[in-house]
């Protein structure tokens, strides 16, 4: 019994180790270009993959993908270095894990004769002409300190100047929501908002609603929140029902996950700021395809905007086609 | 000779007796000492409103300090309770969105994706179990091999998402009803009503409607009864005891410890499984990461309640003191606008002092031992 026990579980453990890799693929194309995003599955990646298999199909391009597991260095580094060691890869597009661990991994590629773009991500400072790091060809993404100011100006657009926010981060340190708050807080400060505080919820739901209903104790004016990715925003969103104050509270979410849109239809959020990870996806592969074919005339940055989504508009396609895909 | 010894040893006894009233309650004193403080210093905090919610959100590390305690008690601890709520929150999800999506009534839906979460919360309980008491692998070990396991087995149903979302909106609306509902209500000019709030309130009257007892803080509660029960009054619970003071007299006493053993984790995945189902009603999704910040603040909770790392003694009521104590620090500073920074700085500070306070009590009872 006991052994058969045993049995099982080894066996059982074994089985939930064996991640499927993906294989791959062998082609005979002209031009092959590996793409390695910074973490998959992930709405806002694969969201990027169609954009970069859209372009590759519309430019008779081959592409290898291989995804990291976790959006971390060390799992991304071999990945990078197994496809250069393959030797026939023309061109990299890659969303680096780390903007100073990255570099070295990235001068490999460079020295080993391989073009390279980033995007969504950056290393260096992410200034291209005149920063720390030069050797990219360019950094397509959007601007977070930019998304972070749209999210906070439709706040004072809706409740005026004067009116009080309060902001939901997961954790200081991380490059994007730091700078989505820096961005908030600029715009508040541009527009006559008042900050009346940052909380940090580790990326935890429970955490995040918990802050929220304390804040909204303690400060019955607040007029907004502002959720620097979907679990802030939900905590809040919660928080702010919760208190009885859906619709005189505004909550304004990042990033436009399915999920993301779920809690906009049903009220918990009443904003969400979209990013467009497949225009990122398909500038990646059109610009190094130009500079494959030669053309020297590259932007060292291309910046991709955002998509602001209501409950009013949601349902308008030229809106709702920056909903992020979930496969 | 005896006219000289008995003040001495009086004077010895009331020493004692005051160090062991001061040991048994630091923790309750301190919870009272600190909402007194934020009562006096943080706007808002001293609400009936506040009060329900710090309860609400203090429910999640109370049920995983709930299982923890036990498995500390036998010298163990369980590193993978954190995902264990996870992985029941995503399978108890996905149950209910595709059994409603199938057409069954939501009720029916949700029940059994409760019954779905619960039931496979007890596999990594007895994956950890046959790990520690038949293996002989050690507690830290094993539960943190299955960290990683069940993670990994969490994100692997979700296809690496990190929401189990798309519930269809009935069922939503009948979870809310348990995750954010009250057994009693009060509107200060609408009066009391049970089970629902009063109907057709205005937006002014929805601000300051209170929660006189929210439905998870009473499932809390009654959980909490039933494991502070077992562990205090039943022959289980001496058990439990007698294996983390030690485990050789345990088996000299005759007592299965393997099989005993095994039953502790699958008792502690089991309150996790609560946590995880908990987390559904609330927040009307499943999600592989419920449960991973609030695993080492239950284990805060067990420690600042009291019970020994080293196993053999600890109570429940001091786990839920210490559920409490970082529920009401974690809302009290964010009351007072203290710099999120410097939050993460008081809670390990208190977490500390809480473990100084117990090896201080625990080298006076040595002293005890050799007078």
């Amino acid at each position: 019994m006991s052994k058969r026990l045993i049995l099982f579980t080894l066996f059982a453990v074994l089985a939930l180790a064996v991640v499927p890799f993906a294989a791959a693929q062998d082609a005979p194309q002209t031009y092959k270009f590996a793409f390695v995003p910074g973490v998959n599955p992930d709405p806002f990646y694969v969201t990027m993959a169609a954009g970069v298999t859209q372009a590759a199909i519309d430019l008779g391009v081959e592409i290898i993908q291989q995804d990291p597991a976790a959006f971390d260095p060390t799992v991304q580094t071999p990945i990078i270095e197994a496809l250069v060691a393959r030797g026939d890869i023309d061109f990299l597009i890659t969303a680096p894990t780390d903007k100073e661990q990255m570099i070295p991994v990235l001068e490999g590629v460079r020295d080993a004769g391989i073009p390279l773009l980033t995007v969504d991500t950056f290393i260096g400072d992410g200034d291209y002409e005149n920063g720390e790091v030069t050797f990219p060809l360019t950094y397509i993404g959007s601007d977070n300190f930019q998304g972070g100011y749209i999210a906070c100006s439709t706040l004072a657009e809706k409740l005026g100047a004067g009116a009080k926010i309060y902001i939901q981060n997961v954790r200081p340190g991380i490059s994007t929501t730091d700078q989505r708050e820096e961005g908030c807080k600029a715009a508040a400060a541009d527009l006559g908002l008042e900050v009346v505080g940052v909380d940090y919820n580790e990326d935890d739901v429970n955490t995040a609603q918990q802050q929220t209903a304390a804040v909204l104790e303690a400060n019955p004016d607040i007029k907004g929140v502002f959720g620097a990715n979907t679990f802030s925003a939900q905590g809040a969103g919660a928080a702010v029902q919760n208190a009885g104050l859906g619709g005189a509270v505004e909550v304004v979410a990042f990033d436009a996950s399915e999920f993301a849109i779920e809690l906009l239809r049903e009220g918990t959020v009443t904003e969400v700021i979209a990013q467009k990870p497949a225009d990122m996806g398909y500038m990646g592969v059109i610009t190094a395809m130009a500079y494959t074919r030669g053309v020297t005339s590259m932007p060292k940055r291309i910046p991709t905007g955002y998509a602001v989504m209501r409950q009013d508009n949601i349902d308008d396609p030229d809106i709702a086609r920056f909903i992020y895909k979930e496969q | 000779m005896t006219t000289t010894t008995i003040p001495i040893r009086r004077s010895a006894e009331t020493r004692d007796q005051i160090i062991n009233i001061l040991a048994r309650t630091w923790s309750l004193v301190f919870l009272l000492g600190m909402i007194i403080f934020f009562s006096a210093t943080g706007p808002g905090f001293l609400t009936v409103r506040n009060i329900s919610n710090i309860l609400v959100s203090s429910t999640l590390v109370m049920l995983m300090s709930i299982g923890q305690t036990y498995v500390i008690i036998t010298a163990g601890i369980d590193l993978s309770l954190g995902w264990t709520v996870g992985l029941a929150s995503v399978v108890g999800a996905t149950t209910m969105r595709n059994l409603a999506n199938g057409g069954m009534e939501p009720v029916s839906a949700i029940g059994i994706g409760v019954i779905a979460g619960l039931a496979v919360s007890l596999i990594p309980g007895l994956v950890n179990g046959v790990l520690v008491a038949k293996i002989k692998v050690p507690p830290f070990i094993a539960t943190l091999g299955m960290f990683g396991v069940i993670r990994g087995a969490a994100f692997l149903l979700t296809d690496g998402q990190n929401v189990v979302g798309n519930l269809p909106s009935v069922v939503r609306d009948s979870l809310r009803v348990v995750g954010n509902g009250s057994l009693l209500f009060y509107v200060p000019d609408a009066g009391f009503t049970w089970f629902s709030q009063p109907p057709d309130l205005s937006a002014e009257q929805l601000r300051t409607l209170q929660k006189l007892a929210p439905y998870p803080v009473l499932i809390v509660a009654a959980v909490v009864i039933i494991f502070a029960f077992i562990l205090g009054r039943t022959q289980f619970g001496r058990h439990t005891y007698a294996i983390g003071g030690s485990k050789d007299a345990a088996l000299r006493a005759g007592i299965n410890v393997d099989r005993h053993l095994l039953l502790i984790y699958v008792l502690a995945a089991f309150t996790a499984g609560i946590a995880g189902v908990m987390h559904i009603f609330r927040f009307t999704a499943g999600s592989p990461l419920a449960g991973e910040q609030a695993l080492l603040d239950s284990v805060a909770a067990v420690v600042i309640g009291g019970t020994n790392l080293f196993g053999g003694e600890g109570r429940l009521s001091g786990s839920v003191i210490g559920a409490l104590i970082i529920a009401v620090l974690q809302t009290g500073l964010v009351i007072l606008a203290v710099d999120a920074l410097w939050q993460f700085v008081v809670v390990g500070i208190i977490i500390i002092i809480a473990v100084l306070v117990n090896q201080f009590q625990a080298y006076l009872e040595r002293q005890k031992a050799h007078e």
